[in-house]
């Protein structure tokens, strides 16, 4: 089908775009990347009156760092992350995650900002940002106010945002030298959406006891969530085989897994055990492989 | 799909039947509700407007409830259908005295059919089981609302 | 009913003025207003890559941009590839290894690897099998996809 017919702006400034959003609210959607939207409106599924073409806010183009954080404008695409060699240095799990989004010619559209607000718990980018504690900045007709993904991701492709306000920036911090990382995902195919993705950073001392570790699963609750309990086994601990497989079990209790054509919720489940378990034998290994 | 789920509210149990039985409030609780009507004691016509993401649509839907067993359980079907798609359900609702308070347990299943069964599919179950839970999470707040 | 927009694209180094709905899509732009069928509408939702052309230098599914997102852009279709009638080396290399039986998702493959090919001019297997993961083909099996741009990987090294 061919979408439904829509007002069209293209705004050049963030304060435009606001504007605009604070006339027609909820009747304005925003075009970035548009690799989520197009095919909503492609099948009418979605039929905003108002498209809001921000592409055209190059401001909002950019991958800066500043102390010990990368910030990162919400229309960076999301082959740029990937290729960035500022992102492959300072913060690797970020490029790695992207990787596994789509095919390139998706990437090469897609937006770290439009993926983030679409809120699809399987997607890459809210998973491994929830593992980094990103931080999202939104301005609206109030000004701005900064979110953490917990703050940020409510449930299915629903976030905080208000009608009225868009999301500018994100900001990660970059990783410390001793850490361990990794981001494995289970699909069917290469490219399809994750029916389990996991993010894990593990922060290493030097004498191999890991102080902090952090899992984050995608795929497997309304949001992506944080397997806190799995953290909190292996943190403060060196990481031994007996460790991994429960942190494995944990993890999965924290799952609210829901079936579909591609997988059984139990299904889910135990593939989120057996993902955090090779998560972090990937992030060990390429840890000591570094060394 | 199957749903199943247990509320429970502080409340004694006969109020809480009333407060399932009454359109004011089922009317303020069933997600993005425009408009409930009992037609006929026990029948109801809504008009519901769903949004999630860009995906908004008007349902209009059919409820009944059937079976009635005052104040302990009945059955409710319904059918509504949107731009989207098509929901069809049927359900046992039970009540039943818990100390101060009353458990609400329902069992039921849903169909969910059209362009956004297939298109959306992947999302689904997860979403209708993210409404229904809102209907209970604000039948509890109409309850408050009572005192 | 919205206004129609009036757009400036280049379209392989030849530049086109028209006016267009806001919601014609970049594909149906192509193929209807500027008459270049060679891209082609598949699945409308990005999935199936037959609709697969560069933009700004960058692959991009056409069905997913609408047409007056390219104003002040530059498109490249599969219909740019050949340079006065002769067949670019991607295209040689499907021709004489047999990459294309209906040809429905050939100008995706083709444009998706000329994008590859210029990031990866020497490219492994491996690599070549992940690079046209996005660009679905019912009839080739891929085999004969995958020997193709490889062969023209090894002749466009050689040049």
């Amino acid at each position: 089908m061919k979408p439904n017919a829509f007002e069209y702006f293209a705004p050049s400034t963030v304060k435009e775009a606001v504007g605009l959003l604070e006339k027609y609210e909820d009747e304005a959607k925003i075009l970035a990347g548009g690799q989520s939207l197009v095919p909503i409106m492609n099948f009418r599924l979605g039929r905003p009156e108002v498209l809001l073409d921000i592409n055209g806010i190059k401001d909002l183009d950019y991958i800066k760092e500043e102390g010990e954080a990368l910030f990162i404008g919400a229309l960076t695409r999301e082959r740029d992350l990937e290729l960035s060699p500022l992102v492959k240095e300072k913060c690797p799990i970020l490029a790695e995650a992207v990787s596994f989004i789509g095919h390139v010619p998706i990437r090469n559209r897609g937006t770290i900002g439009g993926s983030l607000v679409h809120a699809d718990p399987s997607s890459e980018l809210p998973t491994v940002i929830c593992c980094l504690n990103g931080e999202m900045k939104v301005v609206g007709p109030s000004g701005e106010r900064a979110l953490a993904p917990e703050e940020f991701f409510l449930t299915y492709l629903t976030t905080s945002l208000e009608p009225s306000e868009i999301l500018v920036e994100v900001r990660i911090l970059t990783l410390p030298k001793n850490t361990a990382w990794s981001f494995v995902e289970l699909t069917r195919r290469s490219g399809d959406f994750a029916i389990v993705g996991v993010a894990t950073l593990l922060f290493m001392e030097d004498d191999g006891v890991c102080r902090e570790a952090r899992i984050a699963l995608g795929g497997v609750a309304p949001t992506p969530i944080r397997a806190e309990e799995a953290e909190e086994l292996l943190s403060g601990q060196v990481i031994t085989e007996e460790l991994i497989k429960k942190a494995g079990a944990e993890a999965a209790e924290a799952t609210e897994t829901e079936p579909d054509y591609h997988a059984s919720a139990e299904y889910r489940k135990d593939m989120a055990r057996v993902f955090v378990q090779r998560g972090l034998h990937e992030a060990l290994s390429r840890f000591k492989g570094g060394k | 799909m199957k749903l199943e789920g247990k509320y429970n509210y502080k409340a004694p149990q006969q109020v809480v039947w009333d407060l399932f039985n009454n359109p004011r409030h089922l009317e303020k609780a069933i997600p993005g509700c425009k408009k409930l009507e009992e037609r006929e004691p026990g029948k109801y016509d809504a008009i519901s407007k769903i949004g999630i993401a860009a995906v908004k649509g008007t349902y209009s839907g059919k409820f009944e409830v059937l079976d009635p067993e005052p104040p302990n359980r009945y059955r409710l079907i319904g059918e509504g259908s949107g731009t989207p798609g098509f929901v069809k359900g049927e359900g046992i609702i039970e009540f039943s005295q818990d100390g101060e308070g009353t458990t609400v347990v329902y069992t039921g299943e849903v169909q969910v059919g059209g362009l956004i069964a297939g298109v959306g599919q992947r999302l689904i179950s997860g979403i209708a089981k993210m409404m229904i839970k809102e209907f209970f999470r604000k039948m509890k707040k109409e309850l408050k609302s009572l005192k | 009913m919205a206004e129609r927009r009036r757009i400036m694209v280049k379209v392989n180094g030849v530049q086109y003025e028209r006016e267009v709905e806001p919601r014609r899509l970049l594909v149906d732009f192509l193929r209807d207003d500027l008459e270049l069928i060679g891209t082609h509408v598949g699945c409308e939702h990005g999935i199936c890559g037959s609709c697969t052309v560069l933009f700004n230098g960058r692959a991009a599914r056409s069905c997913l941009m609408f047409a007056v997102q390219a104003n002040g852009a530059e498109v490249m279709t599969v219909e740019g590839l050949a340079e006065d009638g002769k067949l670019h080396p991607i295209q040689e290399a499907f021709r004489e290894h047999h990459g294309l039986q209906c040809g429905f998702c050939t100008s995706g493959m083709l444009m998706a690897s000329y994008e590859f090919l210029q990031d990866n001019p020497d490219p492994t297997e491996e690599e070549v099998r992940r690079s046209i993961s996005g660009v679905l083909c019912r009839c080739t099996g891929y085999k004969q996809v995958i020997d193709s741009v490889m062969a023209a990987a090894a002749e466009m090294k050689g040049r």
